[in-house]
């Protein structure tokens, strides 16, 4: 054989090579269609789009590690890893999030009466009621929620946007959220929504200091036609072992009257205090949108799990001020204040807003 | 030609005895779990095995999951990595090229062969394993199952994706075929070959558990084996199963491609 097939050959394996190495490139570099929609006003379509029924898979990456211990391994895991969701959404009281794993899935199924949660690797069926605070759970990390969630509360003058790009093969416009409060530890917050709808199809949230994002979600795939109700209902199997999940409003309110209010300052870090639907009395809780703080007065023997929690942690700040520790935006303190006992503060605020607050209630200057 | 490579390749015992050997470690997993009733914890161990105590039907699976990561590859990368560099060396490789057929259909009749191998071992190991399966743990004649979601399949939804799963597997392993073959045209020793086809296995598992390697991920060529698990979800989840098969589809052409290049002008002296 000549010398000049040979290379005419190998030359084809090249081309080859380099066309089928480029096209994701190529894919990943088409332009995406800008709108001129005003900041204020993409919020208010995304607020707007719970009803917005459709079907995707996303994937969230996290990378908070949370100091929690051995206690919320299931929250530590959901902000700490990757997850991949598929998501069918016929509404806010009608939708199902399965978590996907390589060998397994576990389902959540919402209806109108609570929620089913299936666990393939137990053959485990949960029913439980609903609650207006629960712990976050993986239909928390789905874009479209966290988008809504994250921009509820956000003022006109925090808002801007950034353009638009591609999103699970969809024009989405941008939106960021950067947050007044001097105390916020959230640089910004960064929504992408889907510009016919509103649906928000991928959110990064990136605390201050920070170059990655400590939370990433976004839709790979997503289809804006209404599932059928079929797919998101639930009836646990007929071999499946079928429990009662935990009571979450009993649980508050056990919470709530277990710890005594104590009187609380009403404003700490430069946060006015407010309410929240469901919190126990006792527990304080200050600022809005993505910066928050809560303080929470508890019993001696939770205090050292989370002090020998807090002192084994390798990067906390250890002053006079107390230790503190933060696991990307959100933070951790716990404060002995004399005769009040102690508290556990909490939020997604600075370490210097923490020492500030925790000042603020042992009665030292601020 | 293809007949000829076919006959060869099932003619030979080493073959059936590569087969036999690929179906001992599902059937001593499935008499140790029999025996002991120790099925691995719940998220633990092979995709299915979990489930297999309560539906024997369900071991087909089991038993692919099993050999999928290590074995199976073994297998193919040693048979493929064979095709030509095992012709060049026991010396028998000009004489093939003698005949008029011409090198290209050759390397075609050799790449048939190894697929006739990868499909009859997944069909062989899936057979066993029913078997096995049916034999030694409870089947459920009536209701089939349960999906990974929770919901149930008749027998017929079971039976149909448990042969597409084994059709996922058998694509699966065209990658790890096209990588021996390609190795086969490069050199003369097909321990080299084989060995070189492992060599890209073992480095694709390894850069897929790392964070740093997230961005290659999706074309390393061990990404989607395990995606058959989500033809049992409910409703399937096709994403990974698609591109697991366009995946396998790339290398193979790319790879074939390379080893024609090489194979058509190369110098044969052995």
């Amino acid at each position: 054989m000549s010398r000049h097939g040979r290379a005419r050959r190998w030359s084809l394996v090249v081309a080859l090579v380099a066309v089928l190495a480029s096209l994701p490139a190529v894919v990943g570099a088409l332009p995406a269609d800008d709108a001129d929609v005003a900041a204020a006003d993409l919020r208010d379509a995304v607020l707007a789009s719970d009803g917005v029924g459709f079907s995707g898979y996303a994937v969230s990456a996290g990378g908070l590690a949370l100091p929690v211990g051995d206690q919320l391994p299931a929250v530590a895991d959901l902000l700490s890893d990757r997850t991949a969701l598929r998501v069918w959404w016929r509404g806010p009281a009608e939708h199902r999030v399965d978590v996907v794993s390589a060998a397994g899935e576990t389902g959540v199924h919402v209806d109108a009466g609570g929620s089913w949660t299936w666990e393939y690797e137990s053959a485990t069926a949960t029913r439980t009621a609903p609650a207006a605070l629960t712990l976050p759970a993986p239909p928390d990390l789905v874009p479209a929620t966290l988008g809504r969630r994250l921009l509820s509360e956000a003022a006109d003058e925090e808002l801007s946007r950034i353009g638009a790009r591609r999103v699970a093969g969809r024009d989405a416009l941008g939106l960021r959220l950067v947050p007044a409060a001097p105390a916020a530890s959230v640089a910004r917050v960064d929504v992408w929504a889907d510009a016919g709808t509103g649906l928000p199809l991928a959110v990064e949230v990136v605390a201050e200091d920070a170059s990655v994002p400590a939370l990433d979600t976004r839709f790979l795939d997503v289809d804006l036609a209404v599932p059928p109700a079929e797919v998101v209902a639930f009836t646990p199997p007929a071999d499946a072992r079928v429990r009662t999940g935990q009571d979450a409003e009993g649980l508050l309110r056990e919470a709530g009257r277990r710890l005594a209010p104590v009187p609380l300052p009403g404003e700490l870090a430069g946060l006015p205090r407010r309410t929240l639907a469901g919190a126990p009395e006792a527990v304080g809780l200050y600022g809005s949108g993505v910066t928050l703080l809560a303080v929470a007065p508890i019993p001696a023997r939770l205090a050292s799990a989370i002090r020998s929690t807090l002192a084994a942690a390798p990067d906390a700040v250890r002053d006079e001020r107390g230790t503190r520790v933060a696991a990307g935006p959100l933070g951790l303190m716990l404060v002995d204040a004399p005769g009040a006992g102690t508290y556990v503060l909490t939020g997604t605020v600075t370490l210097d807003a923490l020492a500030d607050a925790a000042q603020t209630l042992t009665g030292g200057p601020s | 030609m293809i007949g000829v490579e076919l006959r060869k390749t099932f003619g030979r015992p080493r073959t059936w005895v590569t087969i036999a050997v690929l179906n001992a470690l599902p059937v001593l997993v499935a008499v140790l779990l029999r025996l002991t009733d120790l099925a691995p914890r719940p998220g633990e161990g092979p995709p299915f095995l979990s489930a297999v105590l309560t539906n024997g039907q369900l071991y087909p699976l089991a038993a692919l999951a099993i050999v999928l990561p290590l074995f199976l590859p073994i297998a193919v990368a040693v048979v493929s990595g064979d095709a030509v560099a095992g012709e060049a060396q026991a010396g028998t490789l000009r004489y093939l090229l003698a005949r008029p057929a011409g090198r290209t259909r050759l390397l075609v009749a050799k790449l048939l062969a190894v697929l006739a191998f990868v499909v009859v071992t997944v069909v062989v190991v899936a057979a066993v394993g029913y078997l096995v399966g049916t034999l030694l743990f409870d089947a459920r004649p009536v209701a089939a199952g349960t999906s990974v979601s929770g919901t149930s399949l008749t027998p017929e939804q079971l039976a149909g994706r448990t042969v597409m799963a084994i059709g996922y597997v058998a694509v699966s392993m065209l990658g790890v075929a096209a990588f021996g073959l390609f190795f086969s045209t490069l050199t003369d020793s097909p321990l080299a070959a084989a060995l070189g086809a492992l060599a890209v296995l073992v480095t694709s598992s390894l850069l897929f558990t790392l964070d740093a390697a997230s961005p290659i991920a999706p074309y390393l060529p061990t990404r989607y084996w395990l995606a058959f698990v989500d033809l049992f979800r409910d409703p399937v989840l096709w994403r990974d199963v698609v591109r697991g098969l366009a995946l396998q589809g790339v290398y193979v052409g790319v790879l074939l491609t390379a080893a024609w290049a090489n194979f058509a002008t190369k110098d044969v002296t052995s």
